[in-house]
């Protein structure tokens, strides 16, 4: 898949923005995935339905945030994955 | 002491139709900094793709209809036809007229700077469009509604008709099924009726215009059935659409039996959803899919961003969000904030008869358990229903115990402009006997108020 023309505004707005890197946000759901046990297989499908659906989401958009892209992940994640929304979405409070 | 920080504008209205314009315009004149956002036509909905065009198209249908039924006039009206690319370029010309439709140099010339793109919160202060990040001390959001498909079987693969894309066809469709039966609904029912499209008109509630008194949808059902050969489907639910030769096969379930009928289009006039998807959660403003949530004073849960009109999910109107952005214009500009009064906001359906009410209905009433007076006056017994040789209508009005008007709804031609005097009275409070006792034009279908307004006092 090509890059998509999408630029992601760090938090605090300190850091240069950088592109939508859609394979990070796959890797990252897929993390969360299998950090409540989901099998390989169903954690790779489910990270690149998220991935997919955030990558329709933002594609009219030319500058996003990265909260952004955790909110609509978590809540695409949420309707596959209830367990694993949790766990994305509270991360670095588990962490 | 802390710096107060500086922003690029003082007030940055995101949407540039009825709920942003007026605002902006307003602050602008104040001699604050003012930017608007427009992500579509400048100018919003209402004058480029709803009340205008609609309402340009009724005028030339309702002309042409009546012209048709004139031989009781003594008028021959036998050649009399249509041409519907000459419609459409009318239609075009009175968007064009309205000087509301596309009019970025209108902003520009009264020094906002206007901007095309689409906005997106990156922080409660800041939004970036087309990668240009702008701050400000104040946001109004009004980036308005769009149409929703319901859910149901088939139709994301069809490709369905909305109000708004109807009116870009090339040819009224021979046969079009309309689901939804609220005031848009109806009015494209009888346009496209009059230049004789067959219209199947479903609505899920048990009558037609189901947020007016009982007596109009009855009414307008009649009418519309009688006169148009439209045939409503009152408490019926769409159940699925498939495509069928060059047209649809529709099924619905109606009185417990399920039927289908074959149509060239279908149209979904049964919602619409507001546009919050615009990093509403950066901003920390809370909204929820019926819309953003505000304050009486039209502020959201981040208390220098505003919102108005559509945005908010109420079942609004032109006029509506036009008065709600004035109230954010003066609640920006000053201390003393004001809250918006829809006392008096009209509904209305410009069809033919028109549809007007203000205030409570009787259902509003019997809901909150209050007391209340009515009194029907049929256009029948007005002189005027003789000279123009129409009888089919009614004024209503409703008033508490102490006679003081509640609420009024009226049938008649006209309608729009008939109910301004009823809203008058229930904006100020005035009784049944105020309204009896002045003096109406003869010969004006606004008699039938006088009518009404006596019958309560009696």
């Amino acid at each position: 898949m090509s890059q998509l023309a999408v630029d992601v505004v760090k938090r605090n707005g300190k850091r240069a923005p950088e592109r939508f890197d859609h394979n990070k946000l796959r890797r990252s759901i897929h993390a969360a995935c299998l950090s409540v046990r989901s099998p390989e297989g169903q954690a790779a499908e489910t990270a690149q339905k998220v991935c997919d659906a955030v990558i329709i989401w933002c594609t009219d958009k030319p500058e996003i945030t990265s909260a952004d892209i955790r909110h609509q992940a978590s809540r695409t994640l949420k309707r596959f994955h209830p367990d694993a929304a949790y766990i994305y979405q509270h991360h670095k409070v588990i962490m | 002491m802390a710096k107060k920080p500086s922003f690029d504008y003082d007030l940055i209205v995101i949407g540039s139709g009825a709920g942003g314009s007026a605002a902006a315009t307003i602050a602008a004149r104040e001699g604050k900094k003012v930017a608007i956002v427009e992500a579509d036509t400048f100018g919003g909905e209402s004058p480029n793709w709803s009340d205008v065009p609609t309402k340009a198209l009724l005028h030339a249908a309702q002309l042409y209809d009546e012209a048709r039924h004139g031989a009781r006039f003594g008028l021959r009206s036998n050649t009399l036809g249509y041409n519907y690319p000459s419609l459409r370029a009318w239609k075009d010309l009175s968007v064009r007229r309205t000087g509301a439709a596309g009019n970025k140099k209108f902003y520009e010339s009264q020094g906002i700077t206007a901007i095309y793109g689409r906005a997106h919160f990156l922080t409660p202060h800041e939004i970036t469009i087309n990668r240009r990040h702008l701050s400000a001390a104040h946001f109004l959001i009004a980036t308005g509604s769009q149409w929703v498909a319901p859910d149901i079987q088939g139709l994301v693969d069809i490709t369905y008709l909305t109000p708004r894309t109807i009116l870009e066809t090339i040819r009224p469709p021979k046969s079009l099924y309309i689901i939804g039966a609220g005031t848009t609904g109806v009015e494209i029912a009888q346009l496209m009726a009059i230049f004789g499209t067959k219209v199947y008109l479903a609505e899920i509630a048990a009558r037609i215009l189901p947020k007016e008194e009982e007596e109009v949808g009855e009414l307008m059902e009649r009418l519309l059935r009688e006169g148009k050969g439209v045939t409503s489907l009152t408490q019926t639910r769409t159940l699925s659409v498939v495509k069928e030769g060059l047209g649809y096969r529709v099924t619905f379930l109606r009185g417990g039996a399920e039927k289908s009928v074959k149509v060239d289009d279908v149209l979904i006039a049964t919602g619409r959803q507001p546009m919050v998807d615009l990093g509403l959660e950066n901003a920390a403003v809370t909204y929820t899919p019926v819309g953003v949530e505000v304050n009486e004073h039209l502020q959201t849960s981040a208390k220098h961003i505003y919102a108005a009109g559509d945005v908010l999910g109420r079942p609004g109107s032109t006029h509506s969000a036009l008065l709600e952005s004035r109230v954010t214009a003066h609640n920006v500009l000053m201390k003393n904030k004001i809250t918006p009064d829809y006392t008096a906001s009209p509904r209305l359906t410009f069809t033919f008869p028109g549809v007007a009410s203000v205030g409570l209905t009787e259902d509003d009433c019997l809901k909150r358990d209050l007391r209340i007076n009515t009194a029907i006056a049929p256009l029948n017994i007005i002189a005027r229903s003789n000279t123009s040789d129409f009888r089919d209508g009614f004024v209503k009005l409703i008033s508490d115990k102490k006679g003081v008007l509640l609420g009024g709804t009226v049938v008649v031609p006209h309608a729009a402009e008939i109910i301004q005097e009823i809203a008058l009275a229930v904006k100020y409070h005035m009784t049944a006997a105020d309204l009896a006792a002045t003096p109406h034009a003869f010969l004006s279908w606004s008699e039938a108020v006088r009518v009404a307004a006596s019958k309560l006092v009696k």
